[in-house]
């Protein structure tokens, strides 16, 4: 009784005491708690995780797009994300980023009209100058040309420049490898095949000539046209930015091909002596034409004012004559021929008694002697 | 009671996402994807991009295919043309997977084992075409004459009409020549007749130069001619017009022809003596007549 009195005033015992055996379960508890604590720890990190692992930047040199469910988010050259900021994007599977490296500027060498030259060749052409000896013949294997429409064979290579205009298309339109890996790669080796399909089409529409010195410019702008129908056919979602080409001579036939244009130079070197004697020609014909009627302009005037004037002394004349014609005569004659007396050489020859007519004999000079008098014979 | 819905909350999330990996696939804008049932492939391809149920492994299995355009191109051939000249080309193609549900059965995913198929194809359609036309279809100056376009569809559409008939679920976007060659020893005889062509340009070229130059320095001398004779005949007109002018004073000197004739003569007496002259007289003209009557002993001469 007294036990169960005693037991009953007792406080109430507190609470982890109450089962002082039961360590054990204790211990369990505690790690049970604290294991608990570590999972909840870890969820709140693996949420974390999913959702930090949407974070992500861009490189310098390439774009990102984001796929949501699969499908670009933005259109045209909005959808390309650039580097400079931190973005986000919701996780796999809602979304997906792609990076692609881009460039500003694309650019395609064509591959299928030039000559082979090793690595070697051609760092020493374009240091020296100096190319390899060609063989007689062009390989197919390696050696590229084109036949153009007069059935010559002509080497001719291009630099596509260009840009992308539909990033969409350009990246998924295009495959590049079998992983499904995304880049510029597949659209750029279509542009180069574009290229290429360019230069053998207009070379096949040019004579040889035109290619090379008559039309160059015609040639180059035939090649980009082509090159742009083409990327509108086959959609390719790029923008020429240029297209420069470049043609030669085979190299067997060099020196034949420079003799002609030496020859089409010298053609036009006679041409513009010619032009230059025709101008001057002309100009001293038209010198000469207006001396002549300038001439006869002046002779007729001077001609109608000496007619004119003689006229009048006529007219004024006229009077006296007819007053004394001989007293005129004898007055004029002396008067005309007194002043020339005094420059003339004279010789007087006196009349012979008998009337008999006396032999003369000059000597004549064809230029009469300035001092003497010519002489005469007796 | 807190502590308990954030705990409920962040279990809820993450059972969310292991559903999602567990039972969505994604179809991305480049992709189409098969789904087989216990390697059966169900009803039709997903070929739009998006988000789709599956149930997991090893129930569906996703199977992706590549839905963009292939760059192809086939190693070079030797093909004769209708005139018999051998040409070697080389023709480049984009093709993609048009149908999933053809093309898997056939290739699985592999796109290189679609590419020899396909260059097989390529090979006997480009025989075909390029047989049947000459080579004058392939290079002309003359736009209306060059069938360059024609043949690379001729081409194409062979293949594509195979391609259909065998179901192989491959489509060709484009097809073209990239490039058109001859076999080596006709380079060289291409070579040769160039060759031949080029000496003829040149002494054309020369010949010509001459020919031009000549005509017109000749054309030129000519037009001077021309220039002088009219400028001659101006003269001799404006000559004639001094002429007609002068002659409307002949009946000034008609009313004394004897006087006109007389100062004529004395002024080309006039004219004669303004030269050096030699004058031989005798006393009777005058004005050397005065000596006839001058005092003189001329007798005793």
């Amino acid at each position: 009784m007294s036990h169960e009195h005693e037991h009953q005033h007792e406080p109430p015992p507190a609470a982890a005491p109450v089962m002082p055996d039961d360590t054990g379960s204790q211990a369990l508890a505690e790690a049970l708690r604290s294991s608990f604590t570590i999972v909840k720890i870890a969820m709140v990190l693996m949420v974390l995780a999913f959702f930090g692992s949407g974070f992500f930047t861009v490189g310098p040199s390439e774009k990102a797009i984001i796929l949501r469910f699969g499908k670009p988010v933005g259109e045209g050259q909005k959808a390309l994300l650039s580097s400079g900021r931190l973005y986000w994007s919701y996780p796999y599977p809602i979304d997906q980023v792609v990076k692609i490296p881009i460039a500003e500027i694309q650019s395609v060498d064509s591959t299928m009209g030039w000559y082979f030259m090793t690595r070697e060749q051609e760092i020493a052409y374009k240091t020296t100058g100096v190319e390899p000896t060609p063989g007689p013949s062009l390989n197919p294997a390696v050696d590229g040309y084109a036949i153009t429409a007069d059935r010559n064979i002509i080497h001719t290579r291009a630099t596509l420049n260009y840009h992308i205009a539909d990033p969409i298309q350009a990246v998924f339109g295009f495959s590049a490898d079998t992983n499904f890996t995304y880049s510029l790669a597949g659209v750029s080796n279509a542009a180069q095949n574009v290229l290429n399909n360019a230069l053998l089409y207009t070379a096949a529409r040019f004579n040889v000539d035109d290619i090379l010195t008559r039309n160059v410019a015609g040639f180059q702008d035939a090649v980009l046209r082509r090159v742009s129908d083409l990327i509108e056919q086959e959609q390719l979602g790029i923008v020429v930015d240029n297209c420069a080409v470049r043609s030669a001579a085979p190299r067997q036939l060099r020196d034949v091909f420079t003799q002609v244009t030496t020859a089409r130079e010298n053609r036009n070197k006679l041409l513009n002596d010619a032009h230059s004697y025709e101008s001057e020609v002309m100009i001293q014909s038209g010198a000469q034409a207006t001396s002549i009627t300038n001439a006869a302009a002046a002779n007729r005037a001077r001609y109608v004012e000496s007619i004119t004037a003689e006229a009048k002394r006529f007219n004024d004349l006229l009077p006296k004559y007819e007053s004394n014609p001989n007293l005129f005569a004898q007055q004029t004659f002396l008067q005309a021929v007194g002043p020339a007396l005094t420059n003339a050489e004279k010789w007087i020859q006196p009349i012979t008694e008998n009337g008999k007519k006396r032999e003369v004999r000059l000597m004549l000079n064809r230029e009469p002697p300035q001092s003497k008098p010519a002489p005469a014979g007796p | 009671m807190k502590r308990n819905l954030s705990i409920i909350l962040i279990s809820a999330v993450l059972v969310v996402i292991f559903a999602l990996l567990l039972f969505v696939f994604q179809v991305r804008q480049s992709e189409v994807v098969i789904l087989t049932t216990f390697e059966k492939p169900t009803a039709q391809p997903y070929d739009r991009p998006g988000a789709y149920f599956k149930w997991p492994w090893p129930i569906q299995k996703v199977h992706k295919f590549d839905q963009r355009i292939q760059n192809f191109e086939d190693r070079f051939t030797q093909t004769l043309t209708a005139d018999n000249n051998n040409l070697i080309v080389t023709i480049y193609t984009g093709w993609k997977i048009s149908d999933a549900k053809s093309f898997y059965p056939k290739f699985q995913s592999s796109v290189p084992a679609a590419q020899r198929i396909l260059e097989g194809m390529l090979r006997s359609a480009q025989n075909a075409v390029i047989g049947k036309h000459n080579l004058s279809d392939f290079v002309n100056a003359d736009p209306k004459e060059l069938k360059f376009d024609a043949i690379e569809d001729e081409i194409k559409q062979i293949v594509q009409s195979e391609l259909s008939t065998n179901d192989y679920g491959i489509r060709l976007e484009f097809l073209g020549f990239k490039r058109i060659e001859l076999p080596e020893n006709v380079t060289q005889t291409v070579f040769d007749r160039m060759k031949n062509e080029r000496q003829k340009l040149i002494s054309k070229t020369e010949n010509e130069g001459k020919a031009e130059a000549q005509k017109i320095a000749s054309a030129a001398d000519r037009q001077a001619a021309e220039t002088i004779a009219n400028a001659d005949a101006a003269a001799t007109r404006i000559r004639g017009e001094g002429e007609a002018a002068a002659a409307k004073f002949l009946p000034v000197f008609q009313q004394n022809p004897a006087l006109a004739n007389y100062l004529l003569r004395i002024d080309a007496l006039k004219q004669s003596l303004n030269q050096r002259a030699t004058l031989i007289f005798d006393e009777r003209t005058p004005p050397f007549d005065l000596f006839l009557n001058f005092p003189t002993n001329t007798s005793s001469r």
